[in-house]
């Protein structure tokens, strides 16, 4: 068996997601976001996270879906990925669960309108679903750019 | 051995012998007969061998050996200078410095060095290969020590027959017992600062343990020596005691009857009084071994009197990460000042307002203090150019002098680091291009030597650095041309171009190709690279040329780049922060006085026109619009000779702003942003990069 591996639980829509908790640095709630003008649409801005300056990203408008107002609910994740910080902004994160890597299948093509280039896999819970992300190719700025490209 | 916790320290300093006995190399080329200049690179390569030989470092050492040993032959006068020998010991510097170089890049220091090494061999074998070849001999360097391996302060019939000789010539003899202090880090190279220090002044008839030993650093505390000079004997203790790390030293007089003593085998006139009263004996010009810890701090400073030991422990090294940490930790007070001076206004408590207003001095003075604490010489990137000016000019058969001015000149380290690379290639590019060749200087009457100027000098914020040669000049037709084959102007602007404008083209990206060096006046190559950096750290860079007359390059710096003083501006609910240096002027202007001219909105400014740029349109504000505005503020910006407006919605005040960057993610993919800063309420604002808003 493989080891138990922690992972932050946060919603979009309806769906689960996860991320594995030695990449979170901290869950913030929402706050001020300074806009930066001329990036994309999901890049909301930057924050001042304890002097250091962060830029935050829409976790709904990176994936294409509908953006939704922010709520009481609404959590910046904060992540370290190769040392790159960025912040997700999730409709909610209140929960750690450990998930067996045995038990992680490959993610389907589409999952809840995410491609599955951006995930990482699926783990069954029980009844609970839960989305990995493959925060690497979430990151992935060359995409970005050809995705800004189909759209002109 | 554990070298490591010394090897930084090892490379620091060896990095400034090499540089001074490269420098000193550089002055001896102007002035071959000066011995004082061949002793200056003497010591330093003295020192530099002996801390080498201690860390490890066999290959530098055996160099250094080697270029020592043509250079004693040099200082007796034996063997005089040409430019054979100056070549082959530049040579022997760079192998010096490549091997420094690897050792920084955690390597071994080793490097071939057989060819350079057998070119010194070959220079001492006689083989200096030009003209007044005269048969020098190679002559081992030490000869003047003895090497023979003693007991403890034996010396032998013969050196007792030389000091007597000495006496009888009016030298005094002394003995000399010399104690490293015990937390000593180099203790052979201090050990040869004092050999060196004395055989400035007399002569070292015999040391214990021999030289060798002393090299390997095969001693513990002590070692002793016997010597002949003129000083007395408190001059032969200050000498000593003028080295640093030096514990104390023992001088004891001998005198003929003395020699005698000795000569009958009695050396209780100068051994240490024996057992446990050694200590006693030998440290009593210093301190005591006893006393407490604190005591033994003291006493060598006092011992030192007046020496130069208080002068060398002036400065001390710091690890520029601490000096980094602090800025940060500066930073967030900063921050924290601005957030206080908001809320005592908001309360508008007396008591309050003072003691905030009198912490507001304080951390500008602290600020002042910080800043300075990250300031360097210029003279850091400078050092290195006079050597490589002399070498491009040679291999390009023309000859140069480089004069450099304001080397002391201080900028923040960071923008120091980024000014070697543009400062190369512009010089590279002075030699190359842009002076001309011996015949062509001399067929259009200039002397054959071309003056190149380096000159660093103070002006306001801003420091300014300037590279002005005499040579050719750039030819704006030529430059215009090319420019237009290049696509970079059309013909019709080409036309009206003034020769200024024309002259600030070679640092259009794309100008500067491979074949635009010869073909344009010889200047252009990277330019467009020297530029951007230069550009990128917050500086200008503009050209002056006369034709046949010479170039002049002017590079404005900014003193830092992590504390800016900035005008912060509202626009709707979003709060911007432009750098004071850029603003010339701010004014209000109303709504019927901004003309429009080829549908780009101008206005009066000084008996010209300049454009406007709506910050609204520019940044896509979502809840502003200059045009719903009866009038409108203005902030005329800069960048070198031109002019913009840029049109906000309000002033709000004047702040020193920390730069922060915006975080890797977003590098790169902004427009007109230069950074990010955290405002006294806790959110960041953009800073804007005028720069990119002038083209």
């Amino acid at each position: 068996m493989a080891e138990d591996v922690k992972v932050i639980v946060f919603n979009l829509g309806k769906e689960e997601y996860g991320v594995e908790v030695e990449r979170v640095r901290t869950i913030e709630r929402n706050q001020h976001i300074t806009r930066v003008p001329k990036t994309p649409s999901f890049v909301k801005g930057v924050i001042n996270l304890r002097g250091v300056v962060i830029p935050i990203i829409d976790l709904r408008g990176r994936f294409g879906l509908p953006e939704t107002e922010y709520t009481d609910h609404t959590r910046i994740i904060i992540v370290n990925v190769k040392n790159i910080e960025v912040g997700f902004i999730v409709d909610s994160a209140n929960d750690v669960v450990d998930v067996n890597e045995d038990i992680v299948e490959k993610p389907p093509e589409l999952v809840g309108g995410i491609k599955a280039k951006y995930l990482r896999g699926v783990a069954k819970l029980g009844n609970r679903l839960l989305v990995l992300l493959h925060l690497e190719e979430v990151l992935n700025k060359q995409e970005i750019v050809q995705l800004e490209n189909e759209e002109e | 051995m554990e070298n490591n916790q010394y090897l930084s320290m090892f490379i620091d300093e060896s990095q400034e012998h090499l540089q001074a006995i490269n420098d000193n190399f550089m002055k001896l080329e102007q002035d071959p007969s000066n011995i004082n200049i061949v002793n200056d690179i003497f010591r330093s390569a003295h020192t530099l061998k002996g801390m080498s030989a201690t860390m490890g470092f066999e290959d530098l050492a055996s160099l250094t050996h080697e270029m020592e040993n043509v250079l004693y032959l040099v200082r007796d006068r034996k063997l005089s200078m040409n430019n054979y020998i100056f070549d082959v010991m530049f040579k022997g510097v760079d192998s010096l410095e490549k091997m420094v170089q690897d050792i920084v890049g955690g390597g071994t220091g080793k490097a071939d060095v057989r060819e350079v090494l057998k070119s010194l061999k070959g220079i001492l074998a006689g083989n200096i290969n030009g003209p007044g070849a005269s048969a020098a001999s190679a002559e081992p360097v030490k000869a003047a020590a003895a090497d023979q391996s003693l007991d403890e302060v034996k010396v032998n019939e013969f050196e007792i027959g030389v000091m007597k000789n000495s006496i009888e010539a009016g030298y005094a003899v002394f003995f000399a017992e010399v104690a490293v202090r015990d937390n000593c880090m180099l203790k052979a190279a201090r050990a040869y600062m004092v050999f060196n220090e004395l055989e400035r002044n007399g002569e070292i008839i015999h040391s214990h343990p021999t030289v060798q030993d002393i090299e390997a650093e095969k001693f513990e505390k002590y070692f002793s020596v016997y010597y002949l000079t003129k000083s007395d004997a408190a001059g032969v203790e200050k000498m000593i005691m003028s080295i640093s790390e030096i514990d104390a030293a023992r001088v004891v007089t001998l005198d003929t009857n003395g020699l005698g003593t000795l000569e009958t085998g009695d050396y209780s006139a100068i051994v240490r009084g024996g057992g446990k009263k050694a200590e006693e004996v030998a440290l009593q010009t210093a301190t005591n071994s006893e006393s407490p810890k604190i005591a033994e701090v003291v006493t060598p400073k006092a011992a030192a009197g007046g020496g130069g030991q208080a002068v060398q422990s002036r400065t001390i090294r710091v690890d520029v990460e601490r000096l980094d940490a602090l800025m940060n930790l500066f930073s967030e007070l900063l921050i924290d000042r601005v957030r206080l001076e908001q809320l005592a206004q908001k309360i508008g408590n007396n008591d309050l307002n003072e003691t905030v207003e009198h912490m507001t001095r304080i951390t500008s003075d602290l600020q002042n203090v910080v800043m300075k604490l990250r300031m360097v010489p210029v003279d850091t990137v400078f050092q290195r150019f006079p050597r490589m000016v002399r070498d491009l000019a040679k291999s390009l058969d023309k000859k140069v002098d480089l004069i450099v001015s304001g080397a002391d000149t201080e900028v923040d380290k960071t923008v120091v680091e980024e000014l070697g690379d543009p400062l190369v290639h512009m010089l590279r590019n002075a030699v190359d291009h842009g002076l001309e060749t011996l015949s062509e200087r001399k067929k259009v009457g200039k002397s054959e030597t071309g003056i190149i100027h380096l000159r660093a000098f103070n002006a306001g914020n801003d420091v300014f650095i300037e590279i002005e040669e005499d040579g050719r000049g750039i030819n704006p037709e030529r430059v215009l041309s090319k420019a237009v084959q290049k696509g970079l102007v059309s013909p019709d602007q080409a036309k009206k171009m003034t020769k200024d404008e024309i002259h600030q083209l070679i640092f259009a990206s794309g100008f500067s190709t491979a074949e635009a060096i010869t073909d344009v006046s010889g200047r252009g190559v990277g330019l467009d690279v020297v530029k951007s950096k230069i550009t990128g750290i917050g500086g200008d860079v503009i050209v002056d040329s006369v034709m046949g007359k010479g170039t002049k390059f002017i590079i404005r710096l900014p003193l830092t780049l992590s504390i800016i003083p900035a005008m912060l501006i509202k626009a709707g609910s979003e709060t911007y922060a432009i750098p004071l240096s850029s603003i010339v002027e701010t004014f209000v202007v109303e709504k019927k006085n901004i003309r429009t001219v080829h549908g780009t909105p101008m206005v009066d400014y000084r008996k010209s026109v300049i454009p406007i740029i709506f910050l609204s349109k520019l940044f896509d504000l979502p809840d502003f619009n200059e045009e719903d505005e009866d009038e409108t503020e203005l902030a005329v910006i800069r960048k070198g000779d031109k002019l913009v407006a840029l049109s906000v919605d309000d002033f709000i005040a004047q702040q020193e702003i920390v730069i922060k960057t915006l975080g890797e993610y977003l590098e790169g993919d902004t427009f007109a942003i230069m950074g990010a800063t955290i405002l006294g309420n806790g959110q960041t604002a953009l800073i804007i990069d005028t720069n990119a808003l002038i083209k």
